[in-house]
């Protein structure tokens, strides 16, 4: 049977093997996990859909193949063709490569010729199967047809397993970290280290980058916050933040100001009807995820609460399906936990906003109360938009930053929550 | 002006052997050459006329002259400045006013535009716009015209400017040493592109006073007077198709517009233009044709029958397409398609 | 068959199709009385008489013109420039006029004409008489183009060109002029854009064209003897149109091509080569694309400097020994 590569979502096209949990030869139930894909930012955990043996694996980790490629064959078990005994039987009769050339025959054998590597992937064969009389081992078109003359000759002689599987953490791409002279170390950066990356200076270096902040009196959501407090808490099994009703407030704010909630298409902008919500969650220093909350629009706060809260715990969990990180239209990142007073985001194009929350502080600010000023003290925090200054303009993000304030500020919360 | 042109001149204020019916085409053609370059102009107002467009308004009676004077299977070979001397053949202008706008209707489906006119069918085997190159090509087909014995004759407008490239004395050599029929007509209009012909020349005349050196007659004829211009180019063109070689003509004329719709022609001295436009060849025509007893109302249908048949063709070019996208590679080679490889 | 050297087939072909077809007519420099300056026309005049065999002043814009001016009025004339370097002195002519004139007049003109040139190098006259410039005319649309390297070869692809419609460019290496080969007796006509496979083998398809095919075969030879790689030869004659078939079919045999040009680097005729066989043979290779070219210089005249500056048979071997693994 064939493994294939699963679609991963509707809007994915291909995915990335990142790791093997078997290699040739060995055993696999059916449903018991074979493999992780990787697509943009999420692992995904696949289960062997068979029970037999492992025959050929076809696409070696780190490779990307489209949906539907073939990735491995399992001969099933009560098979004839089964044999799993073949590999401990084979293995020391072929000369292992590895032996004749060091590290540069391993580097040769990696370095496939695209006729060799089409042969390899037409007829199901490991490269490191097949002697390689290349220079430096290097496995040439004839060394691959010489591999397949004798293996239609002794059926007996397939793929035997070399150098053993190499066990490394998904997402983990090229070489373990290698020490240098001072001491220092170089850190080869995840895939999600490196797509941040990419997606980051490209967005830096073509987005005109403009941040405004406004300052927010969170009284009356703390008020609901505390009166809904531990009930909330029994009920939903987590604690309501001040994130969903800033989510809530700026979908909200959004339906006003539609150009915020836009993709930038160079000579024009499309005005998307509904919010869908990134929320940008942080995966304890080991990189950043973007779930978005689809139409937050349309969904009551509790509702809101709960999506946030659920694309939070499974991003962390690295349980985030494909489809959970597309379709964003505007991006909340909240960077409140360690008491940060403001943060600049950076925009994840097309869209043409983001917006940062920090830290709620009690602070000392003035209020006017029965036509005196007076000095009162009350739960304060920044709400920062950074917007592309190619789809607007200064005033049009101000005016959206006083509603979302407006709204915080003085909206019955409480009311919110019971609905 | 040599002696021989102002005896030309004097000659086609009557008694000079002028038919009625050839004057009567002489003016409907300088009419028809001067509105429809006019309606080119018009259009590029308009912005209906892309890209480039090189007037001849103030130069039609050479073009004219020759398009009467030649025989309908001889070969016109001009330059981009050639609206009026395809036109001149007998090219349809729709076809000419449709391959300015780039539509489907144009002579050339689109492909040329305004400085490749061609109407082989008509004997108009293209305008050339790299300067110089149609010379030596006019002397080719007067060299398939004698090797086959069959008696048409090449013409071959170009400007002042050409006299000074190498091609242009390259072919005058070539056509003289094997006796070509080919007649070379230049078009001085005194400007080359904006810098007037004289201050880049070693001679007055820069075609006439070369034509000793390729042994052929110095002749300078004035070009405004289609008259003195039919009489010389009958009187070469039927010694070329009798054998006896190539000719060289300056004619004297003088561009109304600028080098091309870029240019407002700024560099010409005050008070030139005016000067011209008393000796324009139309006025000049019209009045001589008074003179000589032919009606204003003759005269003046001519003028309504010729703008009728501009407008009509601006319509109908205006009414064609743009030509089909598969012309892009269509005609590179004979099988009509452009595969460089199997 | 008949033995021939490379000049007497050039003569041969015109020959042949002059007395074919009194359309034919054949103008150029030294090429009537003086029987070419390579004596490669000797004895046309005398056959064909002055009225179509003549003698040019030095005037290649002249030549050239006229012969698109015959050529769009019903002859069919076989132009020469003598060297081929002189063909930037008329280039004005054959990419502007020659080239685009059907395409722009929507193919009211038709040019069926040929332009015979002597290219390449190895007569150690420098750098304005030695040039390959066989890729000039191939960058330009509009021009056919071939590049013969055997006598049969040279008087096939002229009699074709002559017989084809449209502007056809015939570049003769001139060090090949003296070389000798057999010439199917009788009316000989070859195709325009078909090329030949001269030698089979099953590590690496070489590509070769005019006096490059020479030397690509006799590193085949020494490649199959003292190194045990074989090689198969293909022989592009016609750059355009172009047998890109044969070629992809024989390099997907052998998994590699390298291509030996007598362009200088840049934009040779490889290039394109390479360009198509990487993009619709990527997966047949088994290794990286060779282009053995002269280097990115005018050609030097000192025997000594121009023997190592074109592709030597030496150079082939080497660079194909180094490059294949």
């Amino acid at each position: 049977m064939d493994v294939v590569m699963p679609q991963l979502g509707e809007t994915v096209a291909e995915g990335t093997v990142t790791r093997w949990y078997k290699k040739v030869g060995d055993a696999v139930k059916a449903d018991e996990t074979l493999f992780d894909v990787e697509t943009d930012k999420v692992s995904t955990e696949i289960p062997a859909p068979a029970s037999g043996v492992i025959a050929e694996i076809l696409v070696q980790e780190g490779t990307t193949a489209k949906v539907g490629a073939r990735l491995a064959v399992i001969r099933e078990s009560g098979g004839q063709a089964a044999r799993p005994a073949a590999a401990p039987v084979t293995a020391p009769a072929a000369p292992a490569p590895a032996a004749r050339g060091g590290p540069a025959a391993a580097d040769a054998r990696a370095r496939l010729s695209p006729v060799v590597s089409r042969l390899l992937a037409e007829h199901g064969l490991d490269a490191r199967a097949i002697t390689g009389t290349g220079r430096d081992g290097r496995v040439t078109r004839e060394d691959v047809l010489a591999h397949l003359a004798q293996r239609t000759q002794s059926p007996a002689a397939t793929s035997p397993p070399a150098g053993g599987g190499v066990a490394r953490s998904a997402g983990v791409v090229g070489a373990p970290p290698v020490p240098s002279s001072d001491g220092a170390q170089t850190q080869p950066l995840n895939s999600i280290r490196k797509r941040t990356a990419e997606h980051m200076a490209k967005s830096w270096t073509t987005v005109p980058h403009v941040l405004q902040a406004v300052e927010v009196d969170f009284s009356r959501v703390d008020e609901a916050r505390r009166m809904a407090g531990e009930k909330w808490k029994q009920r939903e099994g987590f604690s309501l933040t001040y994130l969903p009703f800033i989510a809530c407030a700026a979908a909200a704010a959004l339906a006003k100001y539609p150009r915020l909630n836009a993709s930038f298409g160079g000579d024009h902008l499309v005005l998307h009807k509904r919010v869908n919500l990134g929320i940008a969650v942080d995966l304890n220093f080991e990189g950043l995820m973007v779930p978005v909350v689809k139409d937050a629009g349309a969904l009551k706060l509790p509702q809101l609460a709960r999506a946030v809260h659920d694309l939070a715990a499974r991003a962390h969990a690295g349980k985030l399906r494909p489809d959970d990180m597309t379709e964003g239209t505007y991006t909340i990142s909240n960077n409140g936990a360690f008491g940060t007073l403001i943060t600049a985001p950076i925009i994840t194009p097309p869209q043409v906003a983001v917006l940062s929350t920090d830290a709620v502080r009690k602070r000392a600010v003035a209020i006017e109360s029965g036509g005196k000023d007076e000095v009162a003290v009350r739960p304060v925090g920044m709400l920062a938009q950074t917007f592309d200054h190619r789809a607007v303009d200064g005033a049009y993000s101000a005016a959206f930053l006083k509603e979302v304030k407006t709204l915080l500020e003085t909206r019955d919360w409480q009311r919110d929550l019971e609905g | 002006m040599n002696r021989k042109a102002k005896g030309k001149k004097a000659a086609a204020a009557g008694g000079d052997g002028i038919g009625r019916e050839t004057r009567l085409e002489l003016y409907r053609m300088q009419v028809e050459l001067r509105y429809c370059e006019k309606r080119a102009y018009d259009l590029f107002l308009q912005n209906l006329v892309k890209g480039t467009s090189h007037l001849s308004l103030g130069q039609e009676a050479i073009a004219a002259a020759f398009g009467v004077a030649m025989r309908h299977d001889d070969w016109t070979f001009c330059t981009y400045r050639g609206h009026a001397h395809t036109l001149a053949r007998g090219a349809s202008m729709t076809g000419v006013l449709g391959e300015l706008m780039g539509r489907e209707c144009g002579l050339l489906g689109g492909k040329g535009g305004s400085m490749h006119l061609t109407d082989v069918k008509n004997g108009a085997m293209g305008s050339y716009a790299i300067i110089g190159a149609h010379l030596p090509v006019a002397a080719g087909a007067a060299w398939s015209a004698q090797y086959r014995g069959t008696g048409q004759v090449a013409v071959c407008f170009f400007g002042d400017g050409t006299a000074n490239i190498g091609a242009f004395h390259e072919a005058l050599n070539f056509a003289a040493v094997w006796k070509l029929p080919v007649i070379f007509v230049c078009e001085n209009n005194l400007y080359m592109e904006y810098t007037p012909i004289a201050s880049v020349t070693a001679v007055r005349h820069p075609a006439a006073d070369r034509a000793a050196g390729y042994g052929l007659e110095r002749i300078v004829v004035d070009g405004n007077d289609a008259d003195a211009v039919y009489l010389t180019a009958v009187e070469h063109i039927g010694r070329a198709r009798k054998g006896g070689g190539p000719a060289l003509i300056e004619a004297m004329t003088y561009r109304h517009s600028g080098h091309s719709r870029a240019d407002p022609a700024k560099y010409r001295p005050e008070g030139e233009l005016e000067k011209w436009l008393e000796r324009d060849p139309l006025k000049i025509y019209r009045e001589r044709m008074l003179k000589l007893g032919f009606a204003e109302p003759t005269l003046s249908d001519i003028e309504a029958e010729a703008m009728r048949k501009v407008d009509e063709a601006t319509a109908a070019a205006k009414a064609s397409p743009p030509p089909k996208l598969e012309a892009i590679e269509k005609n590179v080679w004979a099988d009509g398609g452009s595969a460089w490889r199997n | 068959m008949a033995e021939l050297t490379y000049r007497d087939a050039v003569a041969a072909g015109i020959a042949q199709e002059m007395a074919r077809d009194e359309r034919v007519v054949f103008l150029g420099e030294d090429v009537a009385a003086a029987g070419g300056v390579f004596k490669s026309t000797v004895g046309l005049l005398e056959r064909f008489g002055p009225k179509r065999v003549r003698d040019c002043p030095i005037s290649e814009q002249a030549i050239i013109g006229a012969a698109m001016g015959a050529a769009m009025t019903g002859l069919k004339p076989i132009a020469e420039i003598m060297f081929s370097d002189f063909l930037a002195v008329c280039w004005d002519l054959v990419a502007n006029e020659i080239a685009k004139t059907r395409y722009m007049t929507n193919g009211q003109i038709a040019l069926p004409l040929v332009i015979r040139t002597a290219n390449g190098a190895g007569s150690r006259f420098g750098a304005q008489h030695s040039q390959a410039v066989e890729n000039w005319a191939m960058a330009v649309p509009g021009l056919k183009v071939v590049a013969p390297a055997t006598p049969a070869d040279v008087k096939g692809l002229i009699a074709a060109a002559v017989r084809d419609p449209d502007p056809v460019l015939v570049f003769e290496q001139k060090s090949l002029y003296a070389m000798k080969g057999e010439v199917p007796d009788g009316e000989h006509v070859d195709e325009l854009g078909k090329a030949k496979v001269l030698r089979k083998g099953k590590d690496c398809t070489i590509v070769a064209l005019a006096l490059m095919v020479h030397r690509a075969l006799a590193a085949a030879e020494v490649l199959e003897k003292e190194h045990g790689i074989s090689c198969t030869v293909v022989d592009v004659r016609s750059l355009v149109p172009l047998d890109a078939q044969t070629i992809l079919s024989e390099v997907s045999k052998t998994g590699r091509l390298v291509t030996v040009e007598e362009n200088p680097r840049l934009c040779g005729w490889g290039a394109e080569i390479a360009s198509i066989v990487a993009d619709e043979c990527f997966w047949d290779l088994d290794g990286p694309i060779v282009r053995v070219t002269t280097p990115h210089v005018p050609l030097p005249s000192a025997d000594a400097l121009e023997d190592n500056t074109i592709p030597s048979v030496e150079r082939i071997v080497r660079e194909i020994r180094e490059r294949i693994d």
